[in-house]
């Protein structure tokens, strides 16, 4: 048990004992010893609640089923979520969106040196400038010293990618998609994915092949890509969900890229920021 | 016992190749699936268990059922009789997955006639496990490491190569032209996981379905695909026509079928909205109660069979196994009273 | 233990495409029934399949149009009157939508008929309570007419018809006929009723309460929305009806309609297969709710 564990699970307790909360999200062991997402009700159970670098599920995610009001008069629930830095840059996304509002939510904010899918630092952590939340109601950091580079390139892993030609690119995704199975983990898991019937279900209008393993499961993918352009706040949590390994990040941080290039943009910066390519901004302009 | 040396199994499949698809665990971009193989070299059997399960060749992921040109006149053809397929190195957890597949699909009335088509068509060669993997429990749910249900032929691996079993007349007819060494060693016995819950009976997870538990359970479930679609045993499908082309005054389409799970937020949506399933509990309950209540019910065979592949695989981390055992755990405590 | 070599005998294949492959089957009328409902008649192009095709009241067929998609629709006359086959559509999906485009002499696909029926067996000899809530009276239809059709077998026929408003009622051309036989009543309610409505305003159920129907010897039958089976079933046992008097038909999106897809399932049922229809005894043992 870390000193962070002892304080997640004291303002977890709090938060439940003072009746601020009805539900706090965080992160607990299985059986196994494996992390997974923990909803805290009562405050004995607050117990439950660990820290540590396995911690890689983005749990802003779980906010989507809390947001509207469970019945008529009733109110919307207040939930309380642990979050890393990454994190709480979906929520500003969900607050820019209007999907949750700021007095619904208590962010318990942790300062992280980084998580790990299957042992691997995740892709995003290696060149994270943050490490710590942009906004949050309680800070719980680290008592080992964190440091925040400041001199990487954030996107220096796209570098092979872009020295290739279309062809090859093209051959790459066709060879990393192949294996897709067409879960919709990677869209579930996403924060910013939260419609109520996905295009790629849609059966009026027909949008796309119900195949599973044919080649237009691609389509998903890179419109999934599409939708997140200037949403994707990084999280990683696509990658971390899919079964079987593919490096959906790499297609998602291209596309952060180009909108950082031309726009200066970087999505969650603070709540107050309008959705990029839904709001028209007389002053943006394309940086050459 | 009969015995092939690994040299000899090589030469056999060699040979088989000849005349027949052979399909058989490959490794696709670091993961393990059955796919069709040009050569013995290509077939990885040095695993525990692959990322995709063998049902793919039965039940594929896409299949069309029916083909429909629309001229002057409308013409339906229904698809062709697959090529013969051997299905080499099933685990036999994967295996007996056919007897769910083989209760609901043949034996219930009426036959579902393209399963009927693969199922002729399909041999199964099986490779026994040495021992239970990690997330395993196929001996909670009626299997074993070494169990021959569903399968043609069984191997086992030994020191001198293979102890093989011949167990159904495709197998012998695949294996008509082999020439056996015999032993008298006896095979090892697998080596097990010890400790597994033992699984409630249908009356008595019936007595839980409207427990808190599966509510709590529930929080977690992203409501995506995965666990269903790396399960060996789950067959929900869904059924669309889809234009495959258009010249003028002639149309093709295929009526596919495609996998699909009930733990998807829209499967059981009707047309005008209503949703009898519209919480993420009632989906996963539904899961858990299908596999253990409502399959073996209604069909007679247990809807799983404990490969282990949903544990390893859930983003949100829900346990199947942790779930039988907190249904024992809850079992007993109704038997003793509350 | 299973015995493993069962399934590795040939499978017999022609029971199978009987009702997995669609049968042509040419539109012969089309009339509107209510507002955005329409009545589509057809018969079947081959004429061996058209003298085998019986069904009985309560059982569907999954019509296709093709290169749409194919749904379930419960039958909407009865065999025994001809090979002209009825079934109404709403236009609430894809499917349909593609249905109202179409014209007398396009051809559909049909499979079936599939699932269960009314016991029409077991009924005789009873009176029949009939309540159908807007489109529900489609499915109910053959019940009428196969009574009609063997009147002397039946005891009194009370229909109780409930729509939202009066341009949702669906058969009214054909009301005066059923009233015409003997020992029938007929009782229409709307929830919103326009000026100058002649009968009753108000769910089905205070209608129910209202007529006070005697539950000796007498089976209802139920067809309409999820709620408004929930809530009649409640008045009708307040009435006194025991649950094994009244049948219900239910309603899933079907997609095989053989029991396979798994789309359908309440439980350890499939609607499809071991319905749509069922007595309400059975309904009320389900573990999963069918509202």
């Amino acid at each position: 048990m870390t000193s962070m564990d002892v304080q997640i699970r004291k303002t977890a307790k709090k938060y439940l004992d003072e009746g601020k909360v009805s539900c706090v999200i965080g992160y607990e062991r299985d059986s196994r010893g494996r992390v997974r997402p923990a909803f805290i009700e009562k405050p004995e159970d607050a117990d439950h609640l660990i820290w540590s670098s396995e911690c890689s599920l983005n749990l802003v995610t779980y906010l989507h089923q809390r947001k509207l009001s469970p019945g008529k008069d009733q109110p919307v629930p207040k939930t309380a979520v642990v979050v890393r830095p990454c994190d709480v840059r979906a929520v500003n996304l969900l607050f820019a969106e209007e999907q949750i509002k700021r007095e619904n939510i208590k962010l318990i904010g942790l300062t992280c040196a980084g998580t790990e899918i299957n042992g691997q630092q995740r892709i995003n952590c290696k060149f994270c400038q943050e490490r710590v939340p942009v906004i949050y109601d309680v800070l719980i950091e680290s008592d080992q010293p964190i440091e925040i580079p400041t001199d990487k390139d954030i996107y220096a892993d796209l570098e092979e990618m872009e020295s290739w030609t279309a062809e090859e690119r093209l051959a790459f995704w066709t060879k990393e998609f192949d294996r897709c199975i067409r879960c919709y983990a990677c869209r579930q898991a996403c924060p910013g994915c939260y419609c109520f019937e996905c295009v790629a279900e849609q059966v009026d209008p027909h949008w796309t092949s119900i195949a599973l393993d044919k080649p237009e499961k691609m389509f998903f993918h890179v419109m999934r890509a599409y939708h997140l352009a200037g949403r994707c706040v990084g999280c990683d949590a696509c990658e971390a969900a899919c079964p079987m390994d593919i490096p959906l990040s790499k297609l998602n941080r291209k596309i952060a890229k180009e909108i950082l290039d031309m726009f200066d943009y970087r999505t969650g910066d603070t709540p107050e920021d309008a959705p990029l390519l839904t709001c028209f901004n007389p002053d943006e302009r394309l940086r050459t | 016992m009969k015995v092939l040396t690994q040299k000899k199994l090589n030469a056999w499949l060699a040979n088989l190749l000849q005349t027949t698809v052979v399909a058989a665990p490959v490794e696709a971009q670091g993961k393990l699936v059955y796919r069709k193989i040009d050569e013995v070299s290509q077939i990885v059997l040095d695993f525990e268990r692959t990322d995709m399960s063998p049902k793919t060749w039965l039940f594929p992921m896409t299949e069309p059922i029916l083909f429909i040109e629309q001229g002057v006149e409308t013409k339906l053809k229904e698809p062709p009789k697959p090529e013969p397929i051997v299905l080499f190195g099933v685990r036999p957890c994967d295996a007996r997955s056919l007897l769910a597949f083989d209760a609901l699909f043949l034996d219930k009335a009426p036959e579902d006639p393209q399963y009927a088509r693969h199922r002729e068509s399909t041999t199964l060669v099986g490779l026994s496990c040495p021992q239970m993997w990690e997330s395993c429990f196929c001996t909670a749910v009626g299997g074993a490491p070494n169990s021959t249900d569903g399968l043609d032929i069984l191997l086992t691996q030994i020191e001198e190569g293979y102890a093989v079993e011949v167990l159904t007349e495709k197998g012998k007819k695949i294996s008509a032209n082999l020439v056996f060494e015999e032993k008298k060693t006896s095979l090892p016995d697998p080596k097990l996981i010890q400790g597994l819950p033992s699984l409630s009976k249908t009356d008595e997870w019936m007595a839980l379905f409207n427990d808190l538990y599966w509510e709590q359970l529930s929080n977690s479930c992203l409501s995506c695909r995965a666990c269903s679609f790396v399960c060996p045993t789950c067959r929900c499908f869904d059924v669309r026509d889809e234009l495959t082309a258009i010249k003028p005054g002639l149309k093709k389409f295929e009526r596919l079928r495609a996998w699909d799970t009930c733990t998807a937020s829209g499967y059981r949506r009707i047309a005008g909205g209503h949703n009898p399933r519209d919480s993420q509990k009632k989906r996963l309950r539904n899961r858990f109660f299908c596999k253990f209540m409502f399959y073996p019910d209604d069909f007679g065979p247990l809807g799983c069979v404990g490969c282990g592949r949903c544990i390893d695989v859930c983003p949100a981390g829900i346990d199947i196994l942790e779930v039988i055992a907190n249904v024992e755990k809850m079992t007993e405590r109704e038997k003793v009273g509350g | 233990m299973p015995d493993a070599t069962k399934s590795a005998t040939r499978p017999n294949m022609e029971r199978a495409t009987e009702l997995t492959l669609p049968n042509l089957a040419t539109i012969t009328e089309i009339r509107d029934l209510a507002t955005n409902i329409k009545l589509i008649q057809v018969q079947l192009d081959d004429l061996d399949v058209r003298k085998k095709f019986t069904y009985t009241p309560g059982q569907f067929v999954e019509i296709s149009v093709f290169g749409v998609g194919e749904s379930p629709f419960g039958l909407a006359s009865s065999s025994d009157r001809g090979s002209k086959i009825d079934f109404a559509v709403s236009r609430v999906g894809t499917v349909t939508d593609a249905l109202f485009r179409l014209d007398v002499g396009d051809q559909i696909g049909m499979r079936g008929p599939l699932g269960n029926g009314f016991p029409m067996e077991e009924f005789k000899g009873k009176n029949i309570l009939v309540l159908g809530g807007g489109i529900g009276g489609a499915p109910l239809r053959p019940i009428i007419q196969t009574i009609f059709d063997n009147r002397e077998d039946y005891g009194t026929v009370t229909i109780l018809w409930a729509a939202r408003s009066p341009d949702l009622l669906v058969f009214t051309e054909e009301y005066d006929e059923w009233c015409a036989q003997p020992d029938v009543e007929m009782y229409l309610t709307v929830d919103n009723a326009p000026e100058g409505w002649e009968h009753e305003e108000g769910l089905i159920t205070a209608l129910i309460e209202k007529i006070n129907p005697s539950p000796k010897n007498t089976i209802t039958v139920t067809c309409g929305p999820p709620i408004m089976i929930k809530f009649t079933m409640m008045t009708l046992e307040k009435l006194g009806f025991q649950p094994k008097q009244n049948w219900v038909t239910l309603e899933a999106k079907m997609k095989c309609g053989i029991g396979k897809c798994g789309r359908c399932n309440l439980g350890e049922v499939y609607i499809c297969t071991d319905g749509p229809v069922f007595c309400f005894e059975n309904v009320q043992g389900f573990l999963e709710s069918f509202v």
